[in-house]
């Protein structure tokens, strides 16, 4: 059943593609370029809903009004908030590494938004739709430890330092359960592409199937872009700010957007390896895959305003000796079942 | 073998989780602290100094400002100096109001104390809980004196009756604490990421926390039953049955627990105190000149950091001779020093935000 | 009563250690030499039954007119009631007193604090440094013949010189 408004994106890409007739090549480079463009702005507004959203969600769970003021219910705040980053004065401290200091926003956002080509918004509405979409996002958001330990070194400040190096324990140490718990997917369905797991969940969403892959996802997941209770590369309490301590004006905007971004990257790999992507009754698929998405980042702020912080080696031990064996456990139990079921049903799936 | 460098880092005096403008230099060998030196006296405006130049009366308001959450306390502590110094009985009425504001300065210095402690380990929301939940004591104080923190609300010679509309506000607000006590305990105390990052840390021995002559809930959780209230009543406290808790470990996690189980207890006596508060003046007759005899006198009362006292010498002038005031913070400061080394980074924040300490009263 | 046998020990203990008692207000009160106080401390923290054996607060008190400082012990215990104020003469001049930090280690801070506003040096003292105060403050604040800047004099200070 077409379902309305569904492929309204899909027919705007063909009329564009229709506007260039017969010369393919010229409609692949516009495309191209509007799909980044597209990518940049669906991210930049989905990072103002989020923060809005988040001050919102804290405010409501620690019995406050939050944000009133400006706009409606003060949804304009975060517009002001924008201006008033993008009016600061463009600060650098006597003594950074001036180039690795400037240039690690940069490189934090630039990765971020990489990893959005892959992840399908919709059906048939996925950037790039290569064969190893998630090793690809696996990949590139490993990445993203380096452009903060270049902003701790290069700061030259102690807090900074120590954040930077937390970060790189952190990160790499919930880099493998993170890759364990999404392999199970990819043994189901014996594919790296993000649109073709999609389809699969067509009957039934991987949550329900890999529930423990999910959980340990979440909480990988959390870490990695050190989201709290795993916050212990900024930790207020301890270092201020961590490696963005030295940052302000615009450069801390450039920060605080790729974090954000990163929420919506992982709730979005949530949404599309577990939570079933576009696929849902009656509405339009990215309408649904934008309700999924919404849900992720909601039970990801619920635990953050939630659970205290972790301590440096508590995390540790609790990625080494309780996530990594889980992860392992359910990539076996998945291999088990995987075997089990193509004796019952030979011939089925695979 | 891998030769790495100890780095000193400069937490303070402007830094989220010292409470105020208190300095620590660790040293720091990757994230354990190997050694730390508390540096205080930011905020010292020379208290003892003022108060030979202040009338008795005068230096009332003074007190206030040692500690700004625990304002009464100090105030209560100093007034009754001075009225023993004197031998001025004041009149029942006026040592239950008395008791009343004390225990109620308790709640909610504790509340704050508990709050802090987790937001310091990053947990925001229970600070918030902590807080909308004093808000109800810090309103009926202002419909007591009109101030909220520094209240400056006990006189020499007694204290001022509340209004008709406090004692409902009490009543309501004695009947919800033991259900804000357990919304506290759902939230922070039952939370495995809390109690994995408090249990076991930073424990203070009983025989160091004696050695270190450290007073209050500090020194309860390390297991020392003593209250001043207890165990050398002053006031009416000998009239009234309650508790006092005690940890057994001596580490973070106890020093909390006291604190939530304080409250309650506190909760337990003002309730007593408003069953048998007699009717009456709140004021006993004292010359409009308050001037002491010659003479010393060293009074203690169970502050909500630790045991606040005075000394007091008087040459019979309207101006003490000397003042000295001892606040529980300044001295439990000292533990740092002695328990902190070998523990993490993340644990000298989260025995420091166990200690309770603020500085006004510790500067002086 | 406990209080009773607490006088009678400090008043035998002022024998022993040729010092002065009197009981102030119900306390007992015990005056002695600066040089004796390790002695009085010692003793008084192991009095039988009574002892007192936890350090409650440290101060000096100024009298330039008899030019001497009282070092002012106050005694308590965690296990009963009782009190005792020792009290420790030393000359104004030059005030030295031995450290109890060897009895007490909480006497640290106490001590620092006492040496930085009164200017009493104890002995033995591990480290003793101005506490509250900045460390090129000059003069002890709480002594009574410090003449504290007058207004203009503070105003001048909190503008910064040229240089600084």
């Amino acid at each position: 059943m077409p379902q309305f408004g569904s492929d309204i994106f899909l027919l705007i890409a063909n009329w564009i593609r229709g506007l260039f007739g017969a010369n393919t090549y010229a409609a692949d480079v516009v495309m191209d370029i509007v799909k980044f463009i597209m990518i940049y702005v669906v991210l930049v507004l989905a990072v103002m809903v989020f923060v809005m959203l988040e001050r919102k969600v804290c405010a409501w769970m620690q019995l406050r009004v939050g944000p009133n003021r400006l706009g409606p219910r003060g949804w304009g705040q975060i517009i002001g908030d924008m201006i008033k980053l993008m009016g600061k004065e463009d600060f650098r401290p006597d003594n950074v590494d001036k180039w690795p200091w400037a240039l690690a926003p940069m490189f934090f956002l630039g990765i971020t938004i990489m990893v959005f080509a892959v992840l399908p918004f919709g059906r048939g509405m996925v950037p790039v739709d290569l064969d190893l979409g998630i090793f690809y996002i696996l990949a590139i958001s490993a990445l993203s430890v380096l452009p903060v330990v270049t902003a701790g070194w290069a700061s030259n400040n102690k807090y900074s330092l120590l954040g930077g190096m937390r970060s790189v324990a952190q990160m790499i140490s919930y880099e493998i359960p993170l890759v364990f718990s999404l392999l199970g997917v990819v043994m189901i369905t014996q594919t790296f592409k993000t649109s073709a797991i999609v389809e699969a969940q067509q009957h039934v969403w991987f949550v329900l199937l890999q529930p423990i892959g999910f959980v340990v996802y979440v909480i990988a997941a959390m870490a990695e872009i050190n989201r709290a209770p795993f916050d212990l590369i900024e930790a207020e309490s301890e270092f201020g700010c961590g490696y963005f301590t030295e940052y302000s004006g615009l450069r801390f905007g450039l920060f605080y957007l790729a974090e954000y971004a990163n929420l919506f990257l992982i709730s979005a790999v949530a949404a599309t390896v577990f939570l079933g992507g576009w696929q849902g009754p009656f509405l339009p698929g990215w309408l649904w895959f934008a309700i999924k998405v919404l849900f992720m980042v909601f039970l990801i702020m619920w635990f953050r305003w939630t659970f205290p912080r972790f301590r440096v080696d508590q995390l540790m031990h609790f990625g080494w000796k309780v996530l990594l064996p889980l992860s392992l456990a359910n990539i076996v139990l998945t291999g088990v079942g995987i075997y089990v079921y193509q004796l019952i049903f030979p011939g089925i799936g695979g | 073998m891998l030769r790495t460098d100890e780095i000193q880092i400069n937490i303070g005096p402007q830094h989220p989780s010292t409470h105020g403008v208190f300095r620590m230099l660790a040293n720091l060998d990757g994230e354990v602290v190997t050694k730390v030196e508390s540096k205080v006296g930011y905020l010292h405006r020379g208290m003892e100094k003022l108060a030979e130049s202040r009338t008795y009366p005068q230096f009332i308001p003074y007190t206030d400002r040692l500690d700004y959450l625990a304002a009464i306390a100090a105030n209560i502590g100093y007034v009754q100096t001075v009225e023993k110094l004197m031998g001025v009985e004041i009149p029942e009425r006026a040592e239950y109001l008395r008791v009343i504001f004390f225990e109620l300065q308790r709640i909610a210095s504790h509340l704050i104390a508990a709050g802090t402690n987790s937001s310091d380990l990053g947990g925001m929301t229970p600070f918030l809980y902590a807080m909308a939940d004093r808000e109800r004591i810090l309103d009926m104080f202002e419909m007591t004196i009109g101030g909220r923190l520094t209240v400056n609300l006990p006189r020499i010679g007694g204290i001022i009756e509340p209004p008709e509309e406090f004692w409902p506000a009490l009543k309501k607000f004695v009947d919800d604490l033991p259900g804000m006590i357990d919304e506290f305990n759902g939230i922070i105390t039952g939370n495995e990421i809390f109690q994995a990052r408090t249990k076991g840390v930073g424990v203070l021995s009983k025989e160091l926390a004696e050695g270190l002559s450290i007073t209050g809930p500090v020194l309860r959780a390390s297991g020392v039953k003593w209250d001043v209230r207890k165990n050398a009543p002053y006031g009416i406290y000998d009239r009234f049955d309650f508790e006092v808790p005690t940890g057994e470990n001596g580490d973070c996690f106890d020093r909390f627990v006291v604190r939530l189980r304080e409250m309650e207890e506190s909760g337990k006596i003002i309730r007593q105190a408003m069953r048998d508060i007699p009717e009456g003046p709140t004021f006993a007759k004292v010359a409009k000149v308050v001037k002491p005899p010659v003479g010393e006198i060293f009074h203690r009362v169970e502050g909500v950091r630790g045991e606040i006292a005075y000394y007091v010498v008087s040459d019979g002038s309207t101006k003490p001779y000397r003042l000295r005031l001892r606040g529980g913070s300044f001295i439990n400061i000292q533990m740092l020093h002695h328990v902190v080394p070998g523990w993490k980074f993340a644990d000298l924040i989260a025995i420091l935000a166990s200690l309770d300490i603020v500085l006004p009263e510790c500067d002086r | 009563m406990e209080n009773s046998v607490l006088l009678k020990l400090v008043e035998e203990l002022a024998q022993k250690l040729d010092g002065e008692f009197e009981a102030s207000l119900g306390t007992p009160v015990l005056k002695i030499k600066g040089a004796r106080t390790t002695e009085a401390l010692q003793a008084a923290r192991n009095f039988s039954g009574t002892p007192c054996e936890f350090l409650h607060d440290l101060t000096a008190v100024d009298y330039p007119d008899r030019n001497e400082i009282e070092v002012v012990y106050h005694l308590t215990s965690l296990r009963g009631p009782q009190m005792i104020r020792i009290k420790a003469v030393v000359d104004r001049n030059n005030p030295v007193i031995d450290t109890a930090v060897r009895i007490w280690p909480g006497a640290d801070f106490m001590e620092r604090e006492c040496f930085d506003l009164m200017g009493v040096k104890f002995n033995g003292h591990p480290d003793l440094r101005r506490i509250l105060l900045w460390d090129d403050f000059e003069g002890h604040p709480l002594r009574k013949d410090y003449v504290t800047p007058s207004v203009e004099e503070r105003k001048r200070l909190r503008i910064m010189q040229p240089g600084e």
